[in-house]
């Protein structure tokens, strides 16, 4: 499972998130949609996750250790902030 | 030769042959954008090869090849024919390049890429055209502007925009744009504006990914895989100086990192292991574009060895690999196996060769074994038994050792008919003439001899067929046929023989005119032309001496006539015949054997001697009373059923003078060649035996009348009698 609810409530994306979790994580963010996004463990995000987090607009906190997600994708997905 | 430069020239000209094979399936079909990426492929492997070799013509010229497909590419157009004709030509100097590196064992000193760059220079689109990429593309507009450091650097820019089923196709395109060797920014945008979340289906795909690289176009393209038929791929304007800081592609930084390591084990005077590393790295730079630093590694290289130290070397090694940015963990698609392919392995033809010649030794000594069983037999002894038992489990064995054998020379004759195509295409331009070649049973297998020494042969007909077969058009239109003629070349396998047939939709051929031709070039005297059937006169074709072309062409009619098809032909075995409906086409059909070294032979005294006829030809063994035996001038003939059959003694051919007729006459052997019966008496009539023949070589290489020899169980030379020659 890469699509976990923490002890907060926040959404946890972790390890290699792949085409499957598009379908968690989109119920997840509809059933809280102000949750909060946590990707601190997240390795690899398939396009379709990648997808569902551009059109869910959610916020992300933090900064996975990855090295591409953090300079290409973290950018992207993070520009939604400022919203919240 | 070096085994490097070997191997090099091995997969050299595999990928000549894929490259010619897809650019000749693109123009059929321009946009088959999995054709193109095979082609570009092959380019790219290929300049990619000869760089490795260093060969810099070479790679100049594949370069120029590669970024006319890649400016097609970038422009969304489909490759142009003039393009194609360009890479093909392109490919034909690279064959003539690697021809020459075969013959003299090193890259030709004076190898010149300029003819090919000519060629594609003068193809250029005019300059206005897509080649300046700042001005054609829209949405590189807001990707500069969000990521300027990175503009600064890139030399391609990539839109990708996978299609919606993408995610089903397990595609995952923003792994793909992270794989892209050098990637220095992205950009991922909606393709159709974002639903609200509970309205998004999360396995269609609805992404435009934008992204900047470093790498050049061709690497970024070849790294995209398939995928980039959904890509549009822009040059950007190139940065003049690449020295400084330059992000090096993965496979180079690791090639660098390879020559380092290779000196931290190095001692100080190891020049051959310094002089290498600093080769192979100023080569990799140079391939990337980096003159610059590939000349500060050579300068260092040069110092190093000079003062018998390696810290020059190293210290240039770490400047060219220093500020580079980690190596991507991808590796670029290209470098992927290629689905599909089965695992083979690659030998030289020459140990099969090895395996087929101790095959044929086995067999002999099989041979001399059931000489010995039969001895044994003979004398009573107690082993005969046992020894006749082991000897036949010996030869089933040997048996099946022959047939795995030659089952590994064995080749498709797609092999000798994926050269067709391109030969069809040109001549197909210059005589005006639009053809299309169709191919049938192409996966039909023979002997690698034979699939090889039948190209020659196929393209005297080809021609032949496009030269006279095929109608001009005007002729054609008028006769109510399909403007564009129909060639079909059709292999299949019959028992031991391989059949190969070359059809045309022409005008069939014209027996009047052939019967004139014959006649005023004098291949057949008056009488007997008058005397033959039509068939008869279409065969004459083949006579030596006989060429219908009216004007003497480019292509057919250089002297050579179909009667080099025809020895060639006959030469393997085999044999030519032509059939022709007038008016609706031709067809030659060659009929050979399926392997050229095992031949069943017959064997037959004469004269004290014994030799072998290949069976093939013997049509019957018959006795006839002397006295019916007639002279017709210095030779003589026999009359059966009703024909007259040219005989030849073969006492008297062998051996000229002695006269060994004893007071009976000896068993005549019927035998038909070239499709005409002929007579050969003989002394008396052996056994039947399986042989691997040996062309004579050497000195015995010009006899005439004999095909080859074998060695026979007793280790008594056996040789076989080339019966075309004898009864001609």
């Amino acid at each position: 499972m890469t699509v976990s609810v923490t002890k907060d409530g926040a959404i946890e994306l972790s390890g290699r998130c792949g085409v499957e979790d598009a379908e968690a994580l989109q119920r997840r963010l509809l059933a809280a949609p102000r949750s909060t996004v946590e990707w601190n463990g997240c390795e690899h995000l398939h396009s379709a996750v990648i997808q569902v987090l551009l059109a869910g607009k959610p916020s992300i906190r933090d900064l996975p250790s990855n090295a591409f997600l953090r300079t290409h994708i973290a950018p992207l997905v993070r520009d939604w902030r400022g919203e919240t | 030769m070096n085994e490097f430069l070997q191997q090099f020239l091995i997969e050299s000209r595999e990928l000549v042959e894929q490259a010619v094979d897809d650019l000749l399936a693109l123009e059929k079909t321009p946009g088959d954008a999995e054709r193109f990426d095979d082609a570009f492929r092959a380019f790219h492997t290929l300049k990619g090869g000869a760089g490795i070799v260093d060969f810099a013509a070479m790679q100049e010229a594949l370069h120029c090849a590669e970024d006319a497909l890649a400016a097609s590419r970038a422009a969304a157009r489909p490759v142009s024919p003039l393009d194609i004709g360009n890479c093909l030509m392109c490919l034909d100097q690279v064959v003539e390049w690697l021809d020459a590196i075969e013959s003299t064992g090193d890259l030709p000193p004076d190898a010149d890429a300029r003819r090919v760059l000519a060629r594609f220079a003068s193809a250029a689109p005019e300059p206005s055209g897509p080649v300046d990429a700042d001005a054609s593309a829209a949405w590189l507009v807001p990707l500069r502007g969000a990521h300027p450091a990175a503009a600064a650097e890139a030399q391609t820019a990539v839109r990708y925009r996978p299609p919606a089923d993408s995610f089903f196709r397990h595609q995952d395109p923003v792994a793909r744009i992270a794989a892209l060797p050098g990637l220095l920014a992205l950009d991922i945008a909606p393709r159709a504006p974002w639903p609200a979340l509970d309205e998004l289906d999360p396995f269609a795909c609805n992404l435009v990914i934008t992204a900047l690289c470093a790498a050049t176009t061709a690497d970024t393209a070849a790294a995209l895989g398939d995928e980039v038929r959904h890509c549009d791929v822009e040059t950007l304007a190139t940065r003049t100086s690449a020295a400084a800081g330059h992000p090096l592609a993965s496979r180079a930084r690791e090639l660098l990192e390879a020559q380092v390591a290779l000196l931290a084990e190095a001692g100080a005077h190891e020049h051959g292991r310094i002089a290498s590393a600093g080769l192979a790295a100023a080569n990799v730079l140079r391939h990337i574009g980096n003159t610059t630093a590939a000349d500060h590694v050579a300068a260092a290289a040069a110092a190093s060895i000079a003062e018998g130290s390696l810290q020059r070397l190293r210290e240039a090694l770490a400047t060219a690999l220093g500020g580079a940015p980690s190596a991507s963990a991808a590796e670029p698609a290209s470098a992927q196996p290629r689905p599909g392919r089965t695992q083979t392995l690659r030998v030289t033809a020459d140990r099969i060769d090895t395996l087929v010649r101790l095959t044929g030794e086995l067999t002999v000594t099989k041979n001399a074994i059931g000489h010995a069983v039969k001895l044994a037999e003979n004398d009573g002894s107690a082993l005969a038994v046992t020894l006749k038992n082991g000897q036949a489990a010996l030869a089933r064995l040997v048996g099946e050792l022959q047939r795995a054998v030659l089952g590994m020379r064995v080749l498709p004759l797609r092999t000798a008919f994926q050269r067709f195509p391109r030969l069809i295409r040109e001549m197909s331009a210059e005589l005006g003439k639009p053809v299309t070649l169709a191919f049938e049973g192409e996966d039909t297998e023979a002997d690698k001899a034979i699939v090889e020494i039948l190209v020659e042969p196929l393209v005297h007909v080809l021609r032949n067929a496009m030269d006279h077969g095929i109608e001009p058009a005007a002729a054609r239109a008028a006769a109510g046929k399909p403007a564009v003629a129909t060639i079909l070349l059709r292999a299949s396998r019959e028992g031991e023989h391989v059949l190969i047939e070359i059809t045309d939709d022409g005008g069939g051929i014209d027996i009047a005119k052939v019967r004139e031709v014959a006649k005023e070039r004098n291949v057949v005297s008056g009488e007997t032309l008058a005397a033959m059937s039509d068939a008869e006169v279409a065969d004459l074709i083949f006579a030596p001496g006989f060429s219908t072309a009216a004007t003497v062409t480019e292509l057919s009619g250089r002297g050579v006539g179909l009667d080099a098809v025809r020895t060639a032909i006959n030469r393997l075995g085999g044999e030519v015949e032509a059939s022709s409906v007038p008016g609706e086409g031709t067809t030659v059909r060659f009929t050979l054997p399926f392997s050229v070294l095992v031949t069943q032979v017959m064997t037959v005294q004469a004269a004290g001697q014994t030799f072998g006829l290949p069976l093939d030809a013997v049509v019957e063994t018959i006795r006839v009373p002397e006295e019916r035996i007639f002279p017709v001038g210095a030779a003589h003939a026999i009359v059966l059923r009703d024909r007259t059959i040219p005989l030849v003694r073969l006492a008297q051919v062998l051996a000229a003078g002695s006269n060994t007729r004893s007071g009976e006459a000896g068993p005549i052997v019927i035998a038909r060649v070239d499709g005409d019966l002929g007579a050969l008496q003989v002394d008396s009539v052996g056994e039947r035996m399986e042989v691997m023949l040996k062309p004579l070589d050497g000195l015995l290489s010009g006899l005439p009348g004999i095909a080859g020899s074998t060695l026979l169980g007793d280790g008594s030379v056996l040789l076989i009698l080339d019966l075309a020659e004898l009864l001609r």
